[in-house]
């Protein structure tokens, strides 16, 4: 643990207090635990070094989580679409997980990765893939396409206030304010 | 009362502080504080494992037996430092020999240590001569009275937190499907965990959707008052059994005191018989939950969270009626018997009580979780693995915390003993958790429960507490121990000290305080007045708030329809433009 708050440097950990929710020792556990998926030659410059998709997603926090594509997706700043993640791009992700972020933050991030097309709104499709990782794959855990149908016709009736079918952020934000459940399940911590 | 005037200031200071002071600071000194507090690591990592395992749900319980355990210690500290330590400076040699059975029964050695009232000197203590003195009397009141406001305090601000971050936003609708939006729970990270949670989810949603369906059908009248004849006969059949329990205790505690005061033997069949009365009421509140549990499945409930509510609420009925009967018994009929030193019997009685109800924790535990399993994996295979009930669970910490703050005054350092059956209740329950049991299936609507139980440990439980120490206060203390021997009662202290007092110029302002403010009725009348008029103010904002709500979910759905018939005309007319053969080709540019 202390050879590796060596190789972190101060400013940068400074930095990164101020432009994250996380703590001195939340960072550091987290470049510890960042540089423990680099390979050993990549250590040293863990700060610049990219971590492919499936390196990330042995991470036991990450491990079972269905949504765990999407977050390796919504975090990565990757330009060639990969979804690799820099250290950056992880203390992103563990800043918005982190117990201090705030509830405008989370839910902004929790629609963007229930956002399975990308498009800014949450249509029917994607309700219907996020029920999917909700019940998983399993065979009697699907719902049926009639059961299927109801379900989300009854999400749009209650959370679609403007009527366009869809559900876009501010309605997402309205309907995570009004549960307070989600600000503490909406936590990941290393 | 003070609870609407709390939250009142508490919403006023927290838009100022919002406004005026820069998040950022605060951010860094609360960084720079949990910096040294990583010593915790260990228990963090302890309940990050049960969070990652179970949910946030059951790691609800173990934060609530966290926080009632910084009660306690708390408690130790003030008591300690200011009743316990003067007192060893005057203590008398303690002559009675010391057997292993008055770890059980509080009784023999203990009765002449510092645990017991009754052994606290009523003389003002002062080791050099003319030096500083300390008046013992006043202390013993001032120190628990403080403790009590401080727990006072922080319990008020707690609820009007939860209260106001789980209550406040006004829910206009019952959000059903919709909060499948915001339910998946990060934190489990266990694969089983995440399968499991999976499954019940989907078996709930199965279970919604066909829920609904059922009450678009019309109930038949018939069956409505079937409904409700037997709603109203299980009411009566608890409270009738919690009515049979406080009358079976009542007639075995009377009945206790007969063997106790008439004979003074020191053997052990005094000893055990002791014991009788707490085992049974351990008994007692451990098997009629059970009987409430099944009457509960008897009936039908509109949703699963009345039938948690009523539950909860029946148990929670049957306990305080036990324990105020007890109450009864000890303030009024073993003060006003014969023995010597009724404070301390009061004090052994709740030690006792404590003791007992601890080992049955833990054999519930044993019972409930462990041999549970065993049958549910060899003998019962369908029944499976036990669930960890949560609302028994923290009902029985509610009622252990009760029962220490009821003999904190009769015996100071109670405390420790809580200490330390709370914390191997702590680690005997995560155990059994890991080992023996699995998730809970239904969702339990975390923060809202949460809140709810604060609120039992604050109205039934701490207010009654309160209630007991105003009667105990003017009550006759034992003329042979204690600090209060030969006054005519407790409070008679605080009275004489203040007629000393008005003989110094000096002091004038605290027998003003006195007089004006703590006895005066008139004072409190002026203070509830104001906290009813700023809890109607309160009711009529938020009534006003519904409506606008209400106001302006249909004005963003018409301007919805607006938006779609603008978009139509739009697209009409852009059509039009197109077939050049149509009429209305002109004053297309610049309208909508």
């Amino acid at each position: 643990m202390g050879g590796s708050a060596s190789l972190l440097p101060r400013e940068a950990l400074g930095e990164y207090q101020e432009l994250t929710f996380l703590s001195k020792q939340e960072i550091l556990l987290a470049y510890k635990r960042f540089s423990e998926l680099l390979p050993k030659e990549e250590r040293e410059n863990a700060c610049s070094a990219r971590v492919p998709k499936s390196r990330i997603l042995t991470l036991p926090e990450l491990r079972a989580n269905p949504f765990q594509h999407r977050i390796c997706h919504v975090f990565s700043t990757s330009d060639d679409g990969d979804d690799s993640m820099s250290f950056e791009d992880f203390l992103d992700m563990l800043s918005v997980f982190s117990d201090s972020a705030t509830s405008d933050i989370k839910s902004h991030y929790a629609f963007r990765i229930f956002d399975f097309d990308d498009d800014g709104t949450l249509d029917r499709k994607d309700l219907e893939k996020l029920v999917n990782c909700l019940t998983g794959q399993g065979e009697e855990s699907r719902l049926s396409t009639a059961e299927m149908e109801q379900l989300i016709q009854n999400i749009l009736e209650e959370s679609d206030i403007d009527k366009d079918g869809t559900i876009n952020l501010s309605e997402f934000q309205h309907v995570v304010s009004r549960s307070p459940d989600f600000a503490s399940s909406f936590k990941i911590v290393l | 009362m003070f609870f609407f005037l709390t939250f009142f200031i508490w919403t006023c200071m927290k838009h100022y502080f919002q406004q005026l002071l820069c998040p950022l600071s605060f951010r860094r000194f609360g960084n720079s504080l949990s910096e040294y507090f990583h010593l915790l690591q260990l228990r963090y990592n302890t309940l990050k494992v049960i969070g990652a395992e179970f949910g946030t749900s059951v790691l609800s319980y173990f934060i609530f037996l966290k926080w009632l355990l910084t009660f306690n210690i708390f408690s130790l500290l003030i008591n300690f430092s200011f009743i316990t330590i003067p007192q060893f400076l005057a203590a008398e040699p303690n002559n009675l020999s010391f057997t292993g059975l008055e770890l059980l029964t509080g009784a023999g050695y203990f009765q002449q240590t510092v645990l017991y009232y009754g052994f606290y000197t009523n003389a003002t203590i002062s080791k050099i001569k003319n030096g500083p003195s300390y008046n013992m009397q006043l202390a013993y009141i001032f120190t628990v009275g403080l403790y009590f406001v401080i727990c006072f305090l922080i319990l008020l601000f707690s609820i009007a937190k939860s209260f106001w971050r789980n209550f406040i936003n006004p829910q206009a609708y019952s959000v059903n499907a919709s909060k499948l939006l915001c339910t998946w729970d990060f934190n489990i990270t266990n694969e089983k965990a995440v399968k499991l949670k999976q499954k019940n989810l989907s078996m709930q949603i199965k279970e919604d959707l066909t829920e609904v369906n059922w009450e678009v059908l019309s109930v038949s009248a018939k069956e409505r008052v079937v409904c409700i004849s037997i709603n109203f006969a299980s009411w009566v059949a608890s409270l009738g059994t919690a009515l049979a329990a406080c009358a079976g205790v009542y007639f075995l505690s009377t009945n206790n005191l007969k063997l106790f005061v008439k004979g003074h033997r020191n053997d052990l069949e005094s000893q055990a018989a002791m014991l009788v009365l707490p085992v049974v009421t351990s008994l007692l509140n451990a098997f009629i939950p059970f009987f409430y549990s099944w009457l509960g499945r008897l009936e039908r409930f509109k949703t699963p969270g009345q039938h948690i509510y009523v539950t909860i609420t029946r148990n929670i009925i049957l306990k305080i009626s036990i324990l105020g009967i007890l109450c009864y018994y000890w303030l009024g009929i073993v003060a006003a018997s014969e023995s010597q030193c009724w404070e301390t019997l009061v004090g052994q009685d709740i030690y006792r009580l404590i003791v007992v109800d601890f080992i049955f924790c833990l054999l519930g535990s044993f019972f409930g979780e462990f041999l549970r399993r065993i049958i549910g994996t060899t003998v019962y295979v369908s029944l499976g693995l036990p669930e960890f009930d949560i609302g028994r669970n923290v009902l029985d910490l509610i009622y252990a915390q009760t029962l220490t703050w009821v003999g904190i005054l009769f015996s100071p350092l109670l405390p420790v003993i809580q200490i330390i059956a709370f914390s191997i209740v702590f680690y005997v329950k995560k155990v059994s958790l890991m080992m023996n049991c699995q998730p809970p299936r239904k969702v339990w609507r975390t923060a809202q429960m949460t809140t709810s139980f604060i609120f039992l440990l604050f109205f039934p439980s701490f207010v009654g507490v309160l209630a007991l120490f105003s009667h105990t206060f003017r009550l006759k203390p034992s003329e042979e121990c204690g600090p209060f021997r030969g006054l005519s009662s407790m409070y008679a202290a605080v009275s004489e000290w203040i007629e000393i007092l008005e003989n110094y110029t000096a002091s004038k302002w605290v027998v003003w305080i006195y007089h004006n403010l703590i006895t005066s009725e008139l004072f409190f009348f002026i203070l509830s007045t104001l906290v009813l008029i700023v809890t109607y103010i309160y009711w009529q904002i938020i009534e006003g708030r519904k409506t606008m709500t209400k106001l302006l979910y249909k004005q963003i759905s018409n301007e919805g329809k607006d938006k779609m018939f603008l978009l139509e005309q739009l697209r009409s007319l852009q059509r039009a433009k197109q077939t050049p053969s149509a009429p209305g080709g002109q004053g297309q540019a610049g309208q909508s």
